[in-house]
């Protein structure tokens, strides 16, 4: 039953996908704009280059956008009834959430995939080959985290626009979790607590983990990424749950 | 003996369903006692807020009651869902805009297991010539029938449907109980929810009448339109004052409704009121009609309040 609802679901996906075409084409046409700026993307930085530096930020930008896309739908089509319609057949809710969540990881790898082969195509480069496959995989177990997130939003607030406003949001929080471009100072010592600030500078970490502390874009230590990914995703998992109970309730 | 083999197809015995929010309770359900035995017809019929479909929910499982209990055909609710022996058309929503009719019934066969019987229901509600249509794009009452598809997939031997025609025009009412009529009588049993008097009396043979959460009446529909007798007569009077007066003609006249001088009356004797009326009271404009199902409706909703 599962196989079938997920290649429907697919159809569907890219049969109309406003939501895709930002998931799959944004990330990719904002890494070839920034990627490709000639004064500093060839420049050297930690084990690669900028370029590769680049590919990752926007790759993590898009997986995580097309994640909360994907997962949130879960959330506005429980609230038009699908879920109910689903509880009166044998498939048990939890294989429709599993459901959708492969399907916002298959969209969310292929959205990475389409940045990392621009980059492979455009001069992104690394010294150690396994750092394009270890940058690839947190690139996309991270944006799981955000999964939470699209479910929560979209429970609160019920509509298809509501998605639209999360995935806005996630630009805020690209901006603010040092995903865009590096911040300083106050503002990065704020970018910290951001919920993509972790997310990303633990995709960036096998790339920039032998740089020097001190160094200008030098990473924090491993426990502060990691620590600012799990809090999230808690926080996330927790919102999501209190804001399905609360919608199921008023239902 | 009998008794242990007969198995009712629903049986709700104290059924009540409290929704509280901070401030205030809503007894939505208030202790309700039900059989409906296996391959009857019935409606219930009410008001909106009258509980009919928080009542559907129990029964199928989707809310949990406050207390009391739903079987059916002496199953838990959720085991006669999984195992596909009840199916419901519900009111609201249940449908993704964007998915194609086909799709629609596609998935929901899988979820049910029954993949093979795609092709047939579509056939039958009439759903293959508009199969590559999106959901989005299809009328009130093809939505409709697509919700009705999705309820015949699991081959049901107990269909709910809450309020099928709600919103459709008079045309698309008509087609959707005539495809109900063939497809879902044959020695299903069939429950469905309604504020249309006209379709609990043509279709179902037994109408429960619900309001305010509780059952005001149950028995047959023909029974049903008996509880009141007499008829209902109204007239316009030269003055209010003479309205007035006609309703001493005797104990049975009771006015029940008045606009102006035109006053309705309801009385036992029909046909010497009627006399007295055009005689002694100098009415005019007189009608006569027997009361219809909505009537008794009104009288027993009024009672229960």
């Amino acid at each position: 039953m599962m196989t079938t609802y997920i290649r429907v679901e697919f159809t569907r996906h890219f049969r109309d996908g406003y939501n895709l075409i930002f998931a799959l084409l944004l990330p990719a046409a904002m890494y070839i704009l920034f990627g490709n700026i000639p004064s500093y993307t060839a420049l050297d930085l930690g084990a690669g280059n900028v370029k590769f530096y680049l590919m990752i930020s926007m790759a993590a930008y898009g997986a995580a956008v097309s994640t909360v896309a994907i997962a949130g739908t879960v959330a506005t089509e429980t609230m038009q009834g699908w879920g109910r319609q689903i509880a009166l057949t044998k498939m048990p809710p939890a294989v429709f959430v599993g459901s959708k969540m492969i399907v916002a990881a298959t969209v969310a790898g292929i959205s990475a995939a389409i940045v990392f082969t621009l980059g492979a195509a455009t001069g992104a480069q690394v010294n150690e080959p396994w750092i394009w496959g270890a940058s690839y995989l947190i690139v996309l177990l991270g944006a799981m985290i955000f999964a939470c997130y699209g479910i929560g939003v979209g429970m609160v607030f019920k509509s298809e626009s509501a998605l639209g406003l999360a995935s806005g949001l996630m630009v805020f929080f690209a901006f603010f979790g040092n995903v865009f471009m590096p911040l300083e100072g106050g503002m990065l010592d704020a970018a910290r607590f951001t919920p993509m600030f972790g997310y990303v500078a633990l995709a960036r970490y096998p790339l920039l983990k032998d740089m020097p502390a001190g160094v200008e874009m030098a990473p924090d230590p491993l426990w502060m990424p990691t620590a600012n990914l799990v809090a999230w995703a808690i926080i996330f998992a927790l919102f999501a749950v209190v804001a399905t109970r609360k919608a199921k309730a008023r239902q | 003996m009998q008794t242990l083999i007969r198995t009712e197809a629903v049986s709700l015995t104290g059924l009540t369903k409290t929704f509280s929010t901070p401030r205030t309770k809503v007894q939505a359900v208030k202790g309700i006692d039900l059989q409906i035995p296996t391959g009857q017809i019935v409606a219930f019929l009410g008001p909106n807020g009258a509980g009919k479909t928080t009542t559907i929910d129990m029964i199928l499982g989707l809310t949990q009651p406050t207390a009391g209990a739903a079987k059916i055909l002496g199953l838990d609710p959720p085991q006669a869902v999984s195992s596909g022996r009840v199916s419901a058309v519900l009111q609201t929503g249940g449908l993704l805009r964007d998915m194609t009719v086909k799709e629609t019934v596609t998935v929901i066969a899988s979820m049910h297991g029954k993949p093979d019987r795609i092709n047939e229901v579509m056939e039958r509600t009439g759903l293959t010539r508009i199969a590559k249509r999106r959901v989005g794009k299809c009328s009130g009452g093809e939505q409709q029938r697509i919700k009705f598809a999705l309820a015949l997939l699991p081959d049901p031997d107990v269909l709910i449907l809450d309020e099928p025609t709600a919103g459709m025009d008079v045309m698309a009412r008509r087609e959707f109980w005539s495809t109900m009529r063939s497809e879902a009588t044959q020695g299903r049993t069939v429950i469905f929810a309604t504020h249309y008097l006209e379709e609990a009396q043509n279709f179902a043979e037994r109408t429960i009448l619900m309001s305010q959460g509780k059952i005001v009446a149950d028995g047959a529909t023909a029974e049903l339109r008996q509880l009141i007798s007499g008829r209902t007569l109204s007239a316009s009077f030269p003055s209010e004052d003479q309205g007035e007066q006609a309703a001493t003609f005797d104990q049975s006249v009771q006015i029940t409704e008045r606009n102006g001088s035109r006053f309705a009356f309801q009385c036992q004797n029909s046909d010497r009121f009627a006399a007295a009326l055009l005689g002694e009271y100098q009415a005019y404009d007189l009608e006569i009609s027997s009361p219809s199902l909505e009537d008794a409706f009104i009288q027993l909703t009024k009672d229960a309040s």
